[in-house]
């Protein structure tokens, strides 16, 4: 449950959601006026603009609380208006808003990303999965991946990632609490988490937790690292993200049109309740904001991996579905973070999202109108790396916030999907 | 003189829009009756499972709406079929089990707000019967909408519901006569009833439709909810 809304800012998101439903032409209506009656909005528009605002305030039952009152601007912030009473009802110090936080502020100390070590041109991938040459680079837009090398998999590509985060952090592994880790191409037990454990040598009352929702998952595994380190059960945690596409989806596996758009990647994140006094040694600590995320199941037909006996898989995917969700669905989560936030997506550093392919991150770039190079190269480069690149792209926004003042910082964005189609937004600020 | 059997009423605005079977050797497929004036009826005496006589000519109806016949005098009944045969002769019309079978064309999410919707263009029929795995109501801002799961997996969210019985139910929920806490008794039968009543039902069986073009998109509805609610339902809660 998000801070609740003061009126300012209620308002503020009543006026924005209104306007995007209804257009910049439309004059604003009066605080009393029936928006149905008076044709502002029809029904679909009305449940729509509902559902926006309900997305955005985090005011899950604002429809429900909306019923036998007059669709009126007014009756919707005063609804708004209950849901934080009561809000405040239940946790009187939630007033505190956002710039006093009741639970631990959760700092992000340091990150790493690691790629295959073996670049590999998308021709020579063309080649390999029987394609013509120059397709995946024509179609996706890729124009090289990260191959795991030999000797290279989700473990060795995880743990050197995470112990350049450790050392970048001045932190030893004995200090870690948990280990939380995500990867949609490990399987088998002991799990990553269990494994990275012993490769980093953590002490045995650290827990090892493997976290979900592909590429997805280092959304998730922030969030649940946020919420152990906000509850004090926690003070430090490594979120980890690791994927070794190219020894699974390989030519005679799948095909090339899904197959080949995938590389090999890893990051790691260290996450840690804020000191109680103010003094920060490292220049590079940023906050983590909210996270919220859902499930868009119209578009669970859109991909679906099983395996099918033997060592093959049955792909469905369909491209074109797929293509029309992710830009939709990431172009909403972007909208709701800027809401959630108050952060205007102009005044960003970056947006650290998903990154099914090139060309979509393009086609994102210029449906949320922002230019292309707040999307840190990833796929292009290094092919879709799964849950990993949202973590590569969140290590290269990090890495560039390093190098500037801590003034001239600036907040990130995060938005990611998976199969189901599952979604999920966040943002972080300079601390 | 066509046999019609009734099974869609819906709430168009102000009139009603009526569906029903036709039945031509072993084909059964819905066409939809329209008055000379409009696309629906502001006068409609019958109810689901009646059998209709009446004239039905062809009417050059744009895409998607291509069952549209034009009804050229009144009905007349002629027999009544129970809700249980009316599903069955239902699922041997239009019938699909994913997203992209429903109307054959791509369903499109609404980018600012909820709901889906179809191009016109794209769209080859504006009416399609479907089963659900699972299926909720909810009121929403005074609107009724249905969210459910077709066998595929997939979830049609925030969709309106326009079935004449189920709002008249609704309505009746929320009658200023029967008392107080009429919408929280109306959402805890929506949530826990209701559920249980639709799914344990052999013939729970629902219909989805298109609206008209609206500014280019014809959005989809649940047109009719099998079973059909009960008045004495309402005492329930």
């Amino acid at each position: 449950m998000p801070a609740p809304l003061d009126a300012v800012r209620a308002r503020r998101l009543v006026e924005e959601c209104l306007r995007s439903e209804i257009g910049s032409k439309t004059p604003q209506p009066s605080p009393d006026q029936d928006l149905i009656e008076t044709g502002v909005l029809d029904s679909m528009g009305w449940v729509g603009f509902l559902r926006a605002l309900e997305s955005a305030s985090g005011v899950n039952d604002l429809g429900a609380r909306l019923t036998e009152r007059v669709p009126s601007l007014e009756n919707i912030l005063v609804a708004l208006n209950d849901a934080r009473a009561e809000v405040i009802r239940h946790n009187p110090d939630s007033t505190k808003s956002e710039t006093q936080p009741t639970r631990t502020p959760v700092l992000l100390l340091g990150s790493s990303s690691e790629v295959g070590s073996r670049l590999i041109s998308s021709e020579e991938v063309d080649r390999r999965f029987g394609m013509p040459v120059g397709k995946l680079r024509s179609r996706a837009g890729i124009e090289s991946l990260a191959y795991a090398a030999e000797g290279e998999d989700e473990l060795t590509l995880a743990a050197r990632a995470a112990q350049k985060t450790l050392q970048a952090a001045s932190c030893g592994a004995q200090e870690l609490d948990w280990i939380i880790c995500t990867s949609e191409t490990h399987r088998g037990y002991p799990s990553l988490a269990a494994r990275l454990h012993s490769k980093l040598l953590a002490r045995e009352t650290c827990g090892a937790l493997d976290a979900g929702g592909a590429c997805l998952g280092l959304l998730h595994g922030l969030a649940v690292a946020q919420a152990m380190i906000g509850s004090r059960q926690a003070q430090t945690i490594l979120v980890v993200t690791s994927d070794v596409h190219s020894t699974v989806l390989m030519p005679g596996r799948v095909a090339g049109e899904f197959g080949g758009l995938f590389g090999d990647g890893a990051s790691a994140f260290l996450l840690r309740s804020a000191p109680t006094n103010t003094q920060t040694s490292s220049p590079a600590w940023f906050a983590l904001g909210e996270f919220f995320f859902g499930c868009a199941g119209q578009y669970a037909g859109a991909i679906r991996v099983a395996e099918a006996g033997g060592s093959k898989f049955e792909v469905h995917f369909d491209g074109e579905a797929l293509s029309r969700a992710a830009i939709t669905r990431m172009e909403k989560i972007i909208f709701d973070v800027e809401q959630r936030s108050g952060i205007a997506r102009d005044s960003l550093a970056g947006l650290a999202t998903h990154q099914p392919n090139p060309r979509l991150v393009a086609l994102l770039a210029r449906q949320c109108g922002l230019p292309e190079a707040k999307f840190p190269v990833v796929a292009r480069k290094f092919g879709n790396l799964g849950a990993s690149t949202c973590g590569v792209a969140l290590d290269l926004l990090l890495q560039s916030a390093a190098a500037v003042e801590a003034s001239a910082r600036r907040p990130i964005f995060l938005a990611a999907l998976g199969p189901g189609l599952l979604f999920g937004g966040g943002w972080l600020t300079p601390a | 003189m066509t046999r019609l059997l009734i099974t869609e009423i819906t709430y168009m605005g102000p009139v009603f829009c009526v569906i029903g079977l036709k039945h031509d050797d072993d084909k059964i497929y819905s066409v939809r009756p329209v008055s000379p004036e409009t696309n629906g009826w502001r006068y409609f005496p019958y109810g689901r499972g009646d059998v209709l006589r009446c004239d039905l000519a062809a009417l050059g109806g744009a895409r998607p709406h291509v069952e549209d016949r034009l009804s050229s005098r009144g009905f007349e009944k002629e027999t009544t079929v129970c809700e249980g045969d009316v599903v069955k002769y239902l699922r041997r019309a239009e019938c699909s089990s994913s997203l992209p079978e429903l109307f054959g064309c791509v369903l499109h999410e609404n980018t600012r707000g909820s709901g889906l919707f179809a191009k016109p263009s794209e769209a080859s029929r504006s009416i399609c019967g479907t089963e659900t795995c699972n299926l909720r109501l909810d009121l929403c801002g005074n609107e009724l909408r249905a969210t459910l799961a077709l066998p595929s997996g997939e979830v049609l969210r925030d969709l309106p519901v326009v079935d004449r019985d189920w709002l008249d139910f609704v309505g009746a929920a929320l009658e200023e006569r029967r008392g107080p806490n009429r919408v929280a008794r109306i959402r805890r039968f929506l949530d826990s009833f209701f559920h249980y009543k639709l799914l344990s039902c052999p013939h729970h069986f629902v219909r989805l439709g298109l609206t008209r073009p609206y500014r280019d998109v014809c959005w989809v509805m649940l047109d009719t909810l099998f079973p059909l609610p009960q008045p004495a339902w309402l005492e329930e809660f």
